[in-house]
C-alpha cells in the first residue's frame, strides 16, 4: 500500500475496456462474467441433446414436430435446472456474506438483483437459443417444408425468462443454501402439476407452458393452415406476467429502494399478477378446432385461410397425392396404400385419386384424448381424402411405422369404405365409436374380412369388436364366407366385385352368394 | 461536522447493543476503540446505513439517512469496510473493485481511473487480474479497503481494517489512513491502540455500549498517570485505566 495521494500508474488498467459502456451495461457485463451458468452449459448440453435434440431427430422432419419437441421436451429438462440455478445467483448475497457491503451501495437494490437476474437468463436464453437453432438448422438441412415455426420457441423462451424470475426472486426473499434445490423441486412440482391438471381436461391447465396446440398430435397443425397463435399468445402473456409479478416482487421489500421506486415494483408485480390471471382466464375458453386450439377472444380470422402449396403425386394404379411436407414419406405411403389400392382401382365407386388433407374432424374424448377424422371418399369422379396427421407421432413417428400404420389402419378403413360400411368401421384402434351393424351388411363385413385376410392385413380394433359383439362375420357362416373370398385369385375377387359391388354396398348380396 | 450523534441507541433483541452514544467527528482519522462486544461493529453498521438506530439522532455528511433520497447521497459519498469482509470469489480484484464502484453509482467514465487508482493505492496493482479465491487473508483485506476507497469517500468506515496484515502492511495502511484523513473522515473502529497512536488524531473509548473516552491519543495516554494500569505502551496503559475507571464506576468487572 501506499500513501501516495496522485493517481497511481495504471499497472491495474493493463487491458483497459475499449468500448466506454454505460453504467448498467458494465455491471450487466460483470455480472454476466461472474455468473454460475457459464458451468452449467456443458450439463445444459447434454441435457438438451438426451431430451430434445435426439428424440427429434427419431421423428421425420416436420417443423411442427420437431417445434413441439422443443417447447415441450426441452423446457421440461430446462426450468427446473434454470429454477435452481437462478435462486442460487438470487441467494449468494446471503451466502457469501456480502449482504451489508453491498446493502449500502447507492444503486438500488431492485436494479442491482434485475442486473444479477438478467445476466442469469442472458446465459439461460443462450443456451436455449442455441440448441434451438441447432435443431432448427438440422430440420432445415434436411429440406423439411415451410419454416420453422416460431411461436413455440417464443414461449420457451418466455419460459426460460420466467423460470429465471421465478427462482432467483425465491433465492432472494428466502435466502439458503437450501433454496436451489427446493426452487427446482417445486418448479419440477408444478410442471407435473400441470400435466395431470391437463389430463384431468382441466381448461384452465390449457395455459400449461409445455403444453402444445393441447392433444393435436403434433404434425396435426401448422401444415395445411397456419400455426394458430392463440394459446401461443395466452402462454406468452402468462409467463411474461409471472415473470414480471417475481420481478416486481423484488422491490417490495424496504431495503429494495425508495417509496416511488417500491410503488413501481408494486404496479409491476399487480401488472404481472393481473396478465397471468387473465391469460389463464382466457385458456379457460380454448376449444380444439382442426387446425389447432381457438382462443375467441385472440383469434385471429386470417389463421384460418389455409397455406398454399403443390402437391407432390406418385405414380400407383390411383395416384397418391400428398402434401410436400410429408413428400419423404411418398413412397412409404405408395408402399403401404398400394396393395389395397391394387385391389379397388377401376371398381365402380372406387376413389380415382387420393389426396391428402388436413384433419377436418376432431372431437375431445376423456383423458384429455382426441379423435381425428378418418378418410373419406367423397366427390365425383370420387376422390378418397387421407389425413395423415396423427399417424403415430411424435416418439415413434418414424417412416416405415407411419407406413405400418397406414397398412394396417386405414387399409381396412379404405375397404369399408368401398362396400358401404360405415365410415367408422374399420378405423383405427380408439379413435371412433362402432355403429351398430344390421344384419345385412354381414355380407359387406365378411367381405371386408375376406379383402383383409387376401391382402394380409391385421383385423382392425373395430372389426374384432364387431365379431365380439355377435355381428357378421362372427358367426362360422360369415367366417365361412370371409375365407371362401380370401382365397380367391386377385383377379377373381377384383372380377366378381367389379359386378356385384354396387349391390353389395346396397345391402343386396347374401352371404351365400360371395364365391 | 461529518458524523453527528445525538443520544444514539440500537437494541438487538434485549441486548442493548448501543446505549446512548453522543459523538461529533469532523475530518482526520477517528479511532474507535473498546473490548469485544464494546458496541464498535453496531455503532459503525449504523454509521453505514447498515441498520437504522432504534432512538436517537443521526446525522451524516450533513444529511439524514433515514430519509431514503438523503440516504442514497450520502452512500455514494461513503466508504465501509465490514468486520467480516464477504467477496464472491470468481472475481478477479479489479472486477471486484469496479463492481463496487458501478454499486455507488459512480460515472463509468470515471471507473477505469478510480478502480486503477484504489488497487495502486492498496498495494495491488500487481494482482488486478488475480482472482479473490487465490488471495491470501492479508490481501483479501486489502482488497476490502480498495472498495471501500474507490469512490474517494468523504466519510470512510473501517472495521478492523488491519486485521490480517502483516507488520509491513499495516505501516503502509495507517500512511494511507493518514492521507485519507486529510480529505475525509475516517472512522477506523479496531482494538489494536497502535494503529489508533499511530493514525489518529481523535480517539474515542467504547464500553458496554457507551463512549467512556473522547480526546486525542496523548489524552487516552495521559490517563494511565498515576494509576497502576496494566500495559506494554503508554496507550495501552491510557487504554486499560480509562475501562477500569469506567468499570469501578458502574460497580461492574
Amino acid at each position: 500500500m501506499t500513501a501516495a495521494t496522485a493517481p497511481a500508474a495504471p499497472a491495474a488498467q493493463a487491458r483497459p475496456s475499449r468500448l466506454r459502456l454505460p453504467g448498467p451495461a458494465r455491471l450487466l457485463r460483470l455480472e454476466l462474467r461472474r455468473s454460475i451458468m457459464p458451468w452449467l452449459l456443458p450439463l445444459f448440453a447434454v441435457l438438451f441433446w438426451l431430451v430434445t435434440f435426439h428424440p427429434a431427430m427419431a421423428n421425420p422432419p416436420f417443423w411442427n414436430v420437431r417445434s413441439g419437441i422443443v417447447q415441450s421436451h426441452t423446457l421440461l429438462a430446462f426450468a427446473p435446472l434454470l429454477a435452481g440455478a437462478a435462486a442460487w445467483a438470487g441467494s449468494r448475497e446471503h451466502r457469501r456474506g456480502v449482504a451489508d457491503l453491498v446493502g449500502i451501495t447507492a444503486l438500488p437494490r431492485w436494479a442491482a438483483h434485475l442486473a444479477a437476474w438478467a445476466a442469469t437468463t442472458c446465459w439461460a436464453e443462450a443456451v436455449y437459443l442455441a440448441g434451438v437453432a441447432v435443431l432448427y438448422g438440422v430440420t432445415a438441412h434436411q429440406g423439411a417444408w415451410g419454416g420453422p415455426l416460431l411461436w413455440p420457441a417464443a414461449v420457451g423462451a418466455a419460459f426460460v425468462a420466467a423460470s429465471c424470475a421465478l427462482g432467483f426472486t425465491a433465492g432472494v426473499l428466502l435466502p439458503s443454501r437450501f433454496t436451489a434445490p427446493v426452487a427446482a423441486f417445486v418448479m419440477f412440482l408444478a410442471l407435473a402439476g400441470g400435466a395431470f391438471a391437463l389430463q384431468a381436461n382441466i381448461a384452465y391447465a390449457q395455459i400449461w407452458p409445455l403444453n402444445v396446440q393441447g392433444a393435436f398430435p403434433a404434425d396435426s397443425y401448422g401444415v395445411f393452415y397456419p400455426y394458430l397463435p392463440d394459446l401461443p399468445i395466452a402462454q406468452l402473456m402468462f409467463l411474461g406476467g409471472l415473470a414480471a409479478a417475481a420481478l416486481g416482487g423484488l422491490g417490495l421489500p424496504a431495503p429494495a429502494g425508495g417509496r416511488w421506486l417500491r410503488i413501481t415494483a408494486a404496479a409491476v408485480t399487480a401488472a404481472g399478477l393481473a396478465a397471468a390471471s387473465t391469460a389463464v382466464a382466457l385458456a379457460g375458453t380454448a376449444r380444439l378446432e382442426p387446425h389447432g386450439i381457438v382462443i375467441p377472444a385472440l383469434h385471429d380470422a386470417a389463421s384460418d385461410r389455409p397455406t398454399p402449396y403443390t402437391q407432390v403425386c406418385g405414380h400407383t394404379a390411383i395416384p397418391i397425392c400428398l402434401h410436400p411436407a410429408y413428400r419423404a414419406l411418398l413412397p412409404d405411403v405408395t408402399a403401404a396404400l398400394g396393395a389395397v389400392l391394387s385391389q379397388i382401382a377401376g371398381l365402380p365407386g372406387a376413389p380415382v385419386r387420393v389426396t391428402e388433407v388436413a384433419v377436418t374432424t376432431v372431437k375431445a374424448e376423456p383423458g384429455n384424448g382426441i379423435a381425428l377424422g378418418g378418410p373419406v371418399i367423397g366427390g365425383h369422379p370420387p376422390v378418397l381424402y387421407l389425413p395423415l396427421a396423427g399417424m403415430a407421432l411424435p416418439g415413434q413417428g418414424t417412416a416405415s411405422s407411419i407406413a405400418a400404420n397406414l397398412r394396417q389402419q386405414d387399409g381396412p378403413w379404405i375397404l369399408s369404405l368401398l362396400v358401404g360400411l360405415p365410415g367408422q368401421l374399420g378405423a383405427p384402434t380408439g379413435v371412433n365409436v362402432i355403429p351398430d351393424v344390421g344384419p345385412n351388411q354381414s355380407a359387406q363385413l365378411a367381405v371386408v374380412d375376406g379383402l383383409v385376410r387376401a391382402l394380409g392385413l391385421a383385423r382392425s380394433g373395430a372389426l374384432s369388436a364387431g365379431i365380439q359383439r355377435g355381428m357378421a362375420p362372427g358367426s362360422p357362416q360369415e367366417l365361412a364366407a370371409a375365407q371362401r373370398f380370401a382365397a380367391l385369385p386377385a383377379a377373381a375377387r377384383h372380377a366378381w366385385l367389379m359386378t356385384h359391388l354396387a349391390a353389395l354396398r346396397a345391402g343386396r348380396i347374401s352371404l351365400s352368394e360371395i364365391p | 461536522m461529518n458524523v453527528e450523534i445525538t443520544d444514539l441507541t440500537r437494541r438487538f433483541g434485549r441486548t442493548q447493543a448501543v446505549a446512548g452514544v453522543d459523538l461529533a467527528v469532523g475530518a482526520g482519522v477517528f479511532g474507535l476503540l473498546g473490548p469485544n462486544g464494546a458496541g464498535k461493529t453496531s455503532l459503525l453498521r449504523m454509521l453505514a446505513t447498515v441498520i437504522p438506530p432504534s432512538s436517537g439522532t443521526l446525522k451524516l455528511l450533513g444529511r439524514d439517512p433515514g430519509s431514503y433520497p438523503q440516504r442514497r447521497q450520502i452512500r455514494r459519498r461513503l466508504g465501509y469496510l465490514p468486520q467480516n469482509l464477504g467477496y464472491y470469489a470468481g472475481f478477479t480484484v479489479a472486477e471486484f473493485v469496479e463492481y463496487f464502484a458501478l454499486l455507488k453509482e459512480m460515472p463509468p467514465e470515471r471507473v477505469p481511473t478510480a478502480v486503477a487508482t484504489a488497487m495502486e493505492r492498496t498495494g495491488l496493482g500487481d494482482k488486478a487480474r488475480a482472482k479473490l479465491r487465490t488471495l491470501s487473508g492479508g490481501m483479501l483485506r486489502r482488497a476490502g479497503i480498495a472498495q471501500a476507497i474507490v469512490n474517494e469517500p468523504e466519510l470512510l468506515l473501517l472495521d478492523e481494517p488491519t486485521a490480517g496484515l502483516d507488520p509491513q502492511q499495516r505501516v503502509a495502511f495507517r500512511a494511507l489512513l493518514r492521507d485519507l484523513g486529510q480529505r475525509a473522515t475516517v472512522v477506523v473502529s479496531t482494538h489494536l491502540v497502535e494503529d489508533v497512536g499511530a493514525a489518529c488524531s481523535q480517539v474515542a473509548l467504547m464500553d458496554r455500549g457507551k463512549i467512556v473516552f473522547c480526546g486525542t491519543p496523548a489524552e487516552l495516554t495521559a490517563q494511565a498517570e498515576g494509576t497502576d494500569a496494566e500495559g506494554d505502551a503508554p496507550l495501552e496503559r491510557g487504554y486499560s485505566a480509562v475501562l477500569a475507571a469506567a468499570r469501578t464506576s458502574t460497580g461492574a468487572w
